[in-house]
């Protein structure tokens, strides 16, 4: 990989919108990502979050508006092997098994020979799959498959990782051992995107993004969108920010 | 472009298809039993047509007529009674009733003398094999019991391609051979390209570094490796265990099913962006398959297709490749005079290619 300036924004997005037809997806999305923090988004479905994360990720591309990730603009060829990405589906091949999965997307990312070999070990063991490497991935468990998902995207050291719901449908358990590395990869100076409808992970993010129809209610650290809002909870800061106060009073909506 | 990546992807099809029985069957095996049951149908024995004769009195012309139609092998004969003939071509026994009469001679400058012939008669193909075999060897015995030199006059055919044993199997099993390999590869780049749309694995793909050339050059890799593997082993067992006719070069004959097989690929990759189900998918052969089938002069000659036809004829890349792969297997032709066949053929899998790289960038869109 080549060597690099350290950047200490990551990800610079100005005022991107996309429309699929008539339907605004993103309406103005500002934001900014220093090196080396959790970026929680967070939102119900539908508002955006993925489309949103598709576009830092070079899938899509903005109607209007522009990204710069560690300091090119993306979509960028250059960009793609600092990051890790993460889709809600495994999308990874069913048939083929964990080594195989992981050796194609390894060698895509320029690993080879003793060094991709080794990677997967690792990578595989640090999740728990170091034992179902042989494994066909349509014998794995939703959980199984996500945690080789995370492989996928961690298997080339990313200086940024993009995560959409990677924790979805995870039990407890897997849950917490997934932020616990997320913590870890940020304190070694990576960088991640992780979108999330579960408040109760919100906690774990040193930013949080609120996204709702396509906008941006607000971008701060839990500590800050509390005492913004007066709210204990980060559901109801999310409530007070989304312009309904009065769900909290009936207990909550999300 | 980087190749390490490129071959990546081709590795990873090839990975796939080692793992997935199904389509490898598809793709070898198929074949083989199709151009089996072909081999089957023109040179296997034909459901035998008996003749049933009525010989009324042991004429020796009569005993030759008889002769000569075993000799023929085209019909099995029967010697009956009248009226065992009757009852047993009523039930569908015997396909016809030759009634030869008692005094059945050669005599020059009388008024010709009438042989009945009794015809089941509901089936034409019954009937013409029945007919052909008694007018190929009526007048050759006539004339010999006449003059034992036989005709006097005798046609003597002399073949620039084919021969004496060229039969339908010989014209048929070399653009079987570029069908199967084009149907084959267009279905399933296809329905592969569609599942890593559905599984979403396009989507890593598309974040990766891999560019979009190097996507569909490594599909073309990996599924022209199965294509070649698929034409050499349908090559070989025509050859070899149909023995079919055989005299141009064996190396054009897979030059021709390769360019035609690598257009297929990214038909495949290009179509299935319009495709949401496998069952889209499907849906294409009627449209993309049959009519190429039909008008590629497979089964009938293009000169014999009415003139609107023979022009979307033109514009199919199948026709190009069954005439070259006849040209090669029939004639011996060699590349000098199938230039024009190479042009379009790869002028097609180079459209394709720019097709399935475009629709490709629409992903991203």
């Amino acid at each position: 990989m080549e060597t690099m300036e350290p950047v200490e924004t990551v990800i610079d997005a100005q005022d991107v919108t996309r429309r699929f037809g008539d339907i605004q997806a993103l309406d103005g999305i500002t934001l900014r990502v220093p090196r080396g923090v959790i970026y929680g988004l967070l939102g119900p479905s539908g508002s955006g979050k993925t489309t949103f994360i598709r576009i830092l990720a070079g899938a899509l591309r903005a109607s209007s508006g522009t990204v710069t990730l560690l300091g090119r603009p993306q979509p960028s060829r250059a960009n793609a092997a600092h990051i890790g990405y993460m889709t809600q589906t495994a999308a990874m091949y069913p048939d083929l098994s964990l080594r195989e999965n992981l050796e194609f997307f390894g060698a895509l990312y320029g690993l080879e020979g003793r060094r991709l070999s080794e990677r997967i070990e690792e990578i595989a063991g640090e999740v728990g799959l170091g034992d179902r490497l042989a494994g066909p991935l349509h014998t794995f468990s939703g959980g199984m498959r996500q945690r080789a998902s995370l492989c996928c995207a961690l298997l080339h050291e990313p200086d940024l990782l993009i995560l959409d719901e990677p924790t979805v449908g995870l039990d407890p358990v897997l849950r917490r051992a997934f932020w616990d590395r997320f913590r870890r990869l940020a304190d070694v100076g990576r960088t991640l995107v992780v979108s999330s409808h579960v408040m109760d992970e919100a906690e774990r993010c040193d930013v949080l993004g609120f996204v709702r129809d396509g906008r941006l209610l607000a971008s701060d650290s839990p500590a800050a969108l509390r005492q913004l809002t007066g709210q204990t909870s980060l559901e109801d800061a999310f409530l007070v920010l989304a312009g309904e106060p009065a769900a909290i009073a009936e207990g909550g909506v999300r | 472009m980087s190749r390490r990546r490129v071959l990546a992807l081709a590795k990873r099809i090839v990975h796939q298809f080692r793992r997935d029985h199904r389509s490898l069957f598809l793709l070898i095996v198929v074949p083989i039993i199709v151009l089996s049951l072909l081999g089957w149908i023109y040179r296997g024995s034909a459901r035998s047509v008996t003749v049933a004769v009525v010989d009324q009195g042991s004429s020796p012309l009569a005993a030759q007529i008889v002769q000569g139609l075993q000799q023929d092998g085209t019909v099995k004969v029967r010697q009956m009674d009248a009226a065992a003939a009757t009852s047993a071509v009523d039930r569908g026994d015997v396909d016809a009733v030759l009634t030869l009469p008692a005094d059945l001679k050669v005599t020059l400058g009388a008024p010709p003398q009438q042989i009945q012939l009794t015809l089941e008669g509901s089936d034409p193909g019954t009937t013409g094999t029945v007919l052909a075999a008694l007018n190929r060897t009526l007048p050759q015995t006539i004339v010999k019991a006449v003059s034992p030199a036989g005709l006097p006059i005798q046609l003597a055919p002399v073949f620039l391609h084919g021969g004496p044993q060229f039969d339908q199997l010989d014209y048929f099993a070399p653009v079987f051979i570029g069908f199967f390999g084009f149907f084959f590869v267009f279905l399933l780049t296809s329905v592969s390209f569609l599942r890593e749309r559905m599984e979403g694995s396009i989507e890593r793909l598309i974040v990766s570094p891999l560019s979009r050339g190097e996507i569909v050059l490594g599909y073309v890799l990996g599924f022209a490796l199965f294509a070649t593997l698929q034409s050499v082993v349908m090559v070989l067992f025509a050859v070899y265990v149909l023995r079919i006719h055989y005299a141009g070069h064996i190396g054009l004959v897979f030059l021709f099913t390769i360019l035609l097989t690598l257009g297929a690929v990214n038909l495949g990759i290009f179509l299935s962006t319009f495709a949401r189900t496998e069952l889209q998918v499907v849906q294409f052969i009627p449209i993309v398959i049959v009519p190429q089938g039909l008008l590629s002069g497979i089964i009938w000659p293009i000169a014999a297709l009415p003139r609107p036809l023979q022009w979307l004829s033109d514009v199919m890349p199948l026709t190009y490749a069954n005439q070259a792969l006849r040209g090669v297997m029939i004639r011996g032709d060699g590349l000098a005079s199938l230039w024009v066949n190479v042009t379009v053929l790869v002028g097609f899998a180079v459209l394709m290619v720019v097709l399935g790289t475009s629709t490709l960038r629409r992903e991203t869109a």
